[in-house]
């Protein structure tokens, strides 16, 4: 108990500096948002109008220390102010509607890359020098080392556009209203495959090597010699014995990647106009609308140190050493 | 630590559970494959016009056309403007008002509004509704400084007054979008309201399906030209970048899209030469080559000069703009200014035709001799500049590059910086920068242009933010030419205005002048037809700016 508050401590920390960094960071930009309209729209928009944009938008002119103050002040209350590209939708709402779909597509990815790739590892550590494990890690390193866009486009133009297997884009078709029926649920799955395939295709890899390593190191251990001895059977002592202690880096693995499930689809969400978050950041950030980058940057800041403290309190409980500790 | 030791057992279980899984991965996607896009070859009569936009991935449910963030077809669809005008012809189109006139003074202005518009609700479209729209338009926004006070003088006419003669107001008035005051006067804060069902004047009006990439705009039941309403509706699809939308583009899914293509004739129109087409005229905003005239040597006109001389403009059009643009002249005019143009002025040019040898001459006249294969500055420094462009404009970036390469023959070092546009935008804004490839500003006549290039109206010290004349080079002669067209009611005072003012931009040189911007645009004809070409420019191929209306109502559905 006396460890989770220290870390919780630690967290509140982590978070003021995040946050003061998601202050900053885009104050050092140059520019200002109208200006950057201005110049994306190159010689469409009337000099006069910049004065307009401003007075509409209500651009901040005070005191850098003073925008300070009503912006922390603002992420407690939960108020994020308003989007200044989606003016005039408040930041919350433009996150709230589109965070449930990177939610998705990172969580599904996260999910069936992490049990596909430790299953592999497993097996392939156990069975060392096998088929599975001579073949498959320089494979999945290979895949691996692709950069997701690639791999996106490559994925997209063979079995969206070639074979036809799968729709090319957005998370369901055209003209369908969202809602809990076989389906909607069904179209939104199709879209989902592409996409997710290929961010598993290249985080697969790194799961399975991570286990593997893990899994060798284990298995030489006394502990499964003495279980052999005791005549149990394989499978048991693979997942029980063997695979349970393994499974800790996996774990710490498991929660970073939840954390940056939130901020990390955003090429992929580019390649298949996945309407997610990831995209949403890019686009704040080239039309520098403070706001909605600021409740980007912290819903992410927010995910990761959230997950990492799931992470040490789920440690605690399966991990007994560091409770001595 | 020894060596690890692998029990050498088969863990059959697991495997076959791994297998198990892929081959259930396999055939789930086996299943689902093959599912259907949006109504691509539906030749019905009753298919979508379907417009995708690469700029935007997802929409937000904002109908109000005040908003600079309102949703596609706000504007362009939804809601009318008196007067609609071509940058494709420069024509005016009467629209919601039927006749116009100028006071003789200059300093009023009357529309007749036609009889018979009803907005989306049935309720008539009257005089009223202009005033009010106008008064709010200055509520939410400001700016219309010359205009004094809008007043209805009956039912359908309105009179616009001003506080000094100025005739470019006509555009900026006549294009303004007209707000049904029954609606908007109910609205307690109408810069925020996002009017999720608009009422309007205009062909489509009517909102359906609307979701977070993709919505309907479906027939205003009212419209004043049934006529003109031949298509069933439009489709709008979220896009989160060019290629994305090109996609769908080229694959037949979407009609009309404006998002830049590379190399269009192979990658898109070779795949059907039959039914698909692009049109790009001329009639962007000039692009320029600024030199900042508050730095020497950039002050001394004969230097800009020089370096003008010095561009390969040809090669620039051809090579960095992939043949859509067209080389400028000495008039600094673009296409779009052709009935403008001082032709005997535009035959006589010097500064703008490319010549090295005359181009080094002239460098040697003005005092900057070469020495050892360099150029020198009068400091005895290597004459060397910087060319600022943002990261994102690929083509303006090749363009920079052949400038950079024709400096070089002139004994002058160039670098091409290109970091993001918010940078490049902001040393423009506080005058910080050397040279820069920029955009200038392209109204309905030469009046903006040459205002924001050289008067002082526009101008504002080193160190301050200036919208426009980033170069920062004002004229007195060029205020008072200025100021004599905005006052002037007749055309033939503004032409002489504007000669003078070309013949002075062909003295003065304030920029470089490259080429006319292309304004992208193409269609595929297999389930449209009556698109603006170049036999037929009532419009330009934009779908998202004043002349779309016209495009909207011109289009006919392919029934089979």
């Amino acid at each position: 108990m006396r460890l989770i508050l220290r870390n919780l401590g630690f967290y509140l920390l982590a978070f003021w500096a995040s946050i003061t960094l998601n202050f900053l960071l885009p104050r050092f930009m140059p520019g200002d948002p109208v200006s950057r309209m201005f110049a994306q729209q190159a010689g469409g928009m009337q000099p006069e109008q910049i004065a307009q944009l401003r007075k509409l938008f209500g651009l901040d002119d005070r005191p850098l220390w003073e925008q300070y103050v009503s912006y922390v002040k603002s992420v407690f209350t939960g108020d994020l102010g308003i989007s200044i590209s989606r003016f005039p939708t408040p930041v919350t709402e433009v996150i709230g509607s589109q965070i449930g779909w990177t939610l998705l597509l990172g969580g599904t990815a996260l999910v069936v890359a992490a049990v596909v790739g430790n299953l592999l590892g497993i097996v392939a550590a156990w069975r060392r020098g096998g088929m599975l494990d001579s073949a498959f890690p320089p494979l999945l390193i290979f895949v691996g080392s692709f950069p997701y866009f690639w791999l996106a486009m490559g994925a997209l133009y063979l079995f969206g556009v070639s074979l036809g297997w799968f729709p090319l884009r957005h998370a369901y078709d055209a003209g369908l209203t969202p809602g809990l029926n076989a389906e909607f649920v069904a179209n939104a799955g199709t879209h989902l495959v592409l996409p997710a395939l290929t961010v598993v295709a290249v985080t697969v890899g790194s799961w399975m090597l991570g286990m593997r390593n893990t899994m060798i190191a284990t298995a030489a251990e006394d502990y499964i010699t003495m279980a052999e001895a005791k005549g149990l059977s394989p499978s048991r002592i693979m997942f029980r014995y063997a695979a349970r202690n393994a499974l800790l880096p996996s774990v710490t693995n498991f929660g970073m990647g939840l954390g940056f499930v939130v901020g990390g689809a955003l090429l992929t969400e580019v390649v298949f106009a996945y309407p997610g978050i990831g995209f949403q950041l890019l686009a704040a950030v080239q039309g520098l609308d403070y706001p909605l980058m600021q409740g980007i940057f912290l819903t992410i800041t927010a995910a990761v140190l959230l997950a990492n403290f799931l992470v040490d309190i789920v440690y605690v409980r399966l991990d007994p050493r560091v409770r001595v500790r | 630590m020894a060596p690890s030791r692998i029990p050498s057992r088969r863990p059959r279980v697991v495997l076959r559970a791994v297998t198990a899984t892929a081959a259930a991965a396999l055939v789930l996607s086996a299943c689902t494959g093959g599912a259907g896009t949006s109504g691509a070859g539906d030749t019905s009569g009753n298919q979508l016009l379907t417009i995708p936009r690469e700029d935007l991935a997802t929409f937000t449910r904002n109908f109000n056309p005040l908003s600079p963030q309102a949703a596609p077809m706000t504007k362009e669809a939804v809601y009318e403007p008196l007067v609609v005008h071509s940058m494709a012809d420069a024509k005016d189109t009467p629209w919601l008002a039927t006749e116009w006139e100028e006071a003789k003074d200059g300093k009023s202005l009357t529309f007749t509004l036609r009889e018979g518009v009803k907005w989306s609700d049935g309720k008539p479209l009257v005089a009223d509704d202009v005033v009010y729209t106008f008064e709010l338009r200055k509520k939410v926004l400001g700016g219309l400084e010359y205009l004094d006070k809008v007043t209805a003088v009956d039912e359908h006419t309105v009179k616009f007054s001003f506080n000094k003669a100025f005739s470019p107001g006509f555009w900026e008035i006549a294009g303004q979008q007209i707000m049904p005051k029954h609606i908007w006067s109910k609205v307690e804060d109408p810069a925020k309201f996002t009017n999720p069902n608009p009422v309007g004047t205009g062909p489509y009006t009517e909102i359906e399906k609307f979701q977070a990439q993709s919505y309907e705009v479906r027939k205003n039941p009212d419209y004043w030209q049934p006529d003109k309403q031949r298509i069933a509706g439009i489709q709008m699809l979220a896009f989160s970048g060019n290629d994305s939308a090109n996609l769908a583009f080229t694959n037949g899914e979407v009609d009309w899209t404006q998002s830049f293509i590379p190399d269009i004739e192979k990658s898109f129109v070779a795949k059907d030469k039959e039914h698909n087409h692009y049109w790009f005229p001329p009639a962007g905003a000039m692009i320029n080559w600024q030199l900042n005239t508050t730095k020497a040597p950039y002050s001394d006109p004969a230097v800009r000069k020089a370096l003008s001389m010095a561009v390969d403009r040809d090669q620039i059009t051809k090579v960095a703009m992939n043949g859509y643009a067209e080389p400028a002249d000495c008039t600094g005019l673009t296409r779009t200014y052709d009935k403008w143009r001082d032709t005997s002025l535009a035959d006589s040019c010097t500064w703008t035709t490319y010549d090295t040898d005359a181009a080094a001459k002239a460098l040697d006249a003005a005092g900057y001799k070469e020495s050892g294969g360099k150029r020198k500055l009068k400091n005895g420094k290597d004459f060397t500049l910087d060319i600022s462009v943002g990261s994102a404009s690929s083509d303006w970036i090749s363009a920079a590059n052949i400038i950079k390469q024709n400096l070089a023959k002139v004994g002058i070092t160039a670098t091409v910086k290109t970091p993001d546009w918010a940078a490049v935008v902001s040393s423009y804004e506080q005058g910080t920068f050397d040279t820069g490839i920029v955009w200038s500003n392209n109204g309905a006549t030469p009046y903006e242009y040459f205002r924001d290039m050289m008067t002082s109206g526009m101008l504002k010290p080193v160190g301050e933010k200036a919208t426009q004349n980033y170069h920062r080079y004002a004229d007195p002669k060029a205020d008072k030419l200025i100021d004599a067209f905005a006052a002037a009611t007749d055309e033939s005072t503004q032409r002489e205005q504007v000669n003078a003012l070309q013949k002075l931009y062909d003295e003065d040189a304030p920029a470089v002048p490259l080429f006319t911007g292309p304004e992208f645009g193409a269609y595929t004809d297999a389930r449209f037809t009556g698109w603006p070409s170049e036999d037929n420019p009532y419009a330009t191929l934009g779908n998202r700016n004043t002349s779309t209306i016209l495009v909207l109502t011109s289009l006919k559905p392919v029934k089979s």
